[in-house]
């Protein structure tokens, strides 16, 4: 391979992954994003959902992100998020807990309609990357 | 007898007080390590967040958020002060506390409503002897910080300033400089100000001097939504983070005096000892002499 893709997931507590990488896919605001070596340079707003990395050899590493960007340049995806939780590591049942405490919640106004929704979107993420292992 | 004893007991109680500051500061030599290390992996976040930012400016898009615009009048502040849950660090709680309660009484002045916030029980005391009025604490962050624990009340503040009711944000702790320099500071985190463009933006025209051509999904706007709020929530984060370094090192200096003060005390207490030790064996000696010669006499 003529050039090669490094990936790179940072949260603010840790750098979570900094390694040479085949193939990402990126789950971004409106849609999934794959990306392969020589993509040219991209600042995408992520959503919430599976970010997941193959490596040489087949290897596939599966992420829950928590939203944040994405930066492309130079062959070097920069994963910025508040949270890059492994799949393996998921709660789903906490995820679940927090759909239908979600779901049931009242939201009067505008501002805890866009609490709700979001919760209801993290939570969904979660639970689709944790059942798809 | 009965003076060399006393000192010989002192100097054991002593001896047990260095081995605790001892062990105290290995304790914190560790956790400021650890505190270290998560500190730079957000330097690293910050660094990434700004040069998002700075290419967002780059690519001609006027910055412009409601975070970032002063209030045309200040009426709801809150001022933030971060301490140490516990004790035994120098100076470092008594110095955050005067650079807060200095600022607190300069916004007092001025502002009619001002809310009071403190993190570290150290703090809360601290204030209430000042007679201070605090309307929320925290004592739930340690030597290390979770970013979860700082969004929520990050969200919390952004949540307010939205809807009017906060207008300034001032958080008073110990800005980490390096290793062996750390400052109190009062810094306002609401509103943003700028966002460090213009110098994140001149590093970028050194580096790259072409500039590289983003592509921007879904919008530069929309990222951009996104990244104000963000680089507030990691500010904040990197105030709990440089207090919690701050403090670790500050211990460890404190505990390091403590055990070289036990260890001199050691010495004099030693000497003191012996030298009693020996004036009553001189002087039992003197009896036993004094009482030979009066038999033999």
């Amino acid at each position: 391979m003529a050039q090669q893709l490094m990936c790179l997931v940072v949260t603010p507590e840790a750098t979570v992954f900094d390694e040479a990488v085949e193939f990402v896919a990126l789950p971004l605001f409106d849609g999934e994003l794959g990306v392969l070596p020589g993509r040219s340079p991209l600042i995408g707003r992520l959503g919430y959902g599976e970010l997941r990395i193959r490596q040489a050899g087949s290897k596939t590493l599966t992420y829950y992100v928590d939203g944040g960007f994405v930066q492309i340049a130079d062959n070097v995806v920069s994963v910025l998020t508040n949270r890059a939780i492994p799949a393996e590591r998921l709660d789903l049942q906490a995820a679940e807990e927090q759909l239908s405490a979600a779901v049931q919640r009242h939201a009067p106004t505008d501002d805890l309609q866009a609490v709700r929704e979001r919760q209801i979107n993290q939570a969904r993420a979660q639970i689709r990357v944790a059942s798809r292992r | 007898m009965a003076k060399a004893r006393a000192l010989d007991k002192r100097r054991k109680s002593i001896r047990n007080i260095r081995k605790i500051t001892r062990t105290m500061e290995l304790i914190a030599t560790a956790r400021f390590k650890k505190a270290m290390d998560r500190a730079s992996a957000a330097t690293a976040y910050t660094r990434r967040i700004t040069q998002v930012v700075a290419d967002l400016a780059h690519a001609g898009l006027a910055v412009s958020h409601p975070l970032l615009e002063a209030r045309e009048k200040t009426e709801h502040a809150a001022l933030l002060v971060l301490t140490a849950n516990r004790g035994l660090c120098g100076g470092y709680n008594g110095a955050v506390i005067r650079a807060g309660a200095a600022r607190y009484h300069e916004l007092k002045e001025t502002i009619p409503n001002l809310k009071v916030e403190v993190s570290g029980k150290r703090g809360i005391a601290l204030l209430k002897f000042r007679n201070v009025n605090i309307d929320r604490t925290y004592t739930q962050f340690d030597d290390q910080p979770k970013f979860d624990e700082v969004e929520e009340i990050a969200d919390r503040y952004l949540a307010d300033f939205a809807a009017g009711k906060l207008d300034r944000l001032d958080v008073a702790y110990t800005r980490f400089i390096n290793a062996a320099r750390q400052e109190p500071v009062v810094e306002t985190l609401l509103p943003l100000g700028g966002l460090d463009i213009d110098a994140a933006a001149g590093a970028e025209k050194t580096k790259k001097p072409a500039g590289t051509m983003y592509e921007f999904l879904p919008s530069a706007e929309s990222i951009l939504e996104e990244v104000v709020p963000m680089s507030f929530k990691v500010k904040l984060f990197k105030c709990f983070l440089d207090a919690a370094v701050s403090e670790q090192i500050a211990r460890r200096v404190a505990m390091k005096a403590a055990t070289e003060a036990a260890s001199d005390m050691i010495k004099q207490l030693s000497s003191e000892y012996n030298r009693a030790r020996q004036s009553q064996i001189t002087g039992e000696i003197m009896e036993i002499i004094g009482g030979a010669e009066a038999l033999s006499g």
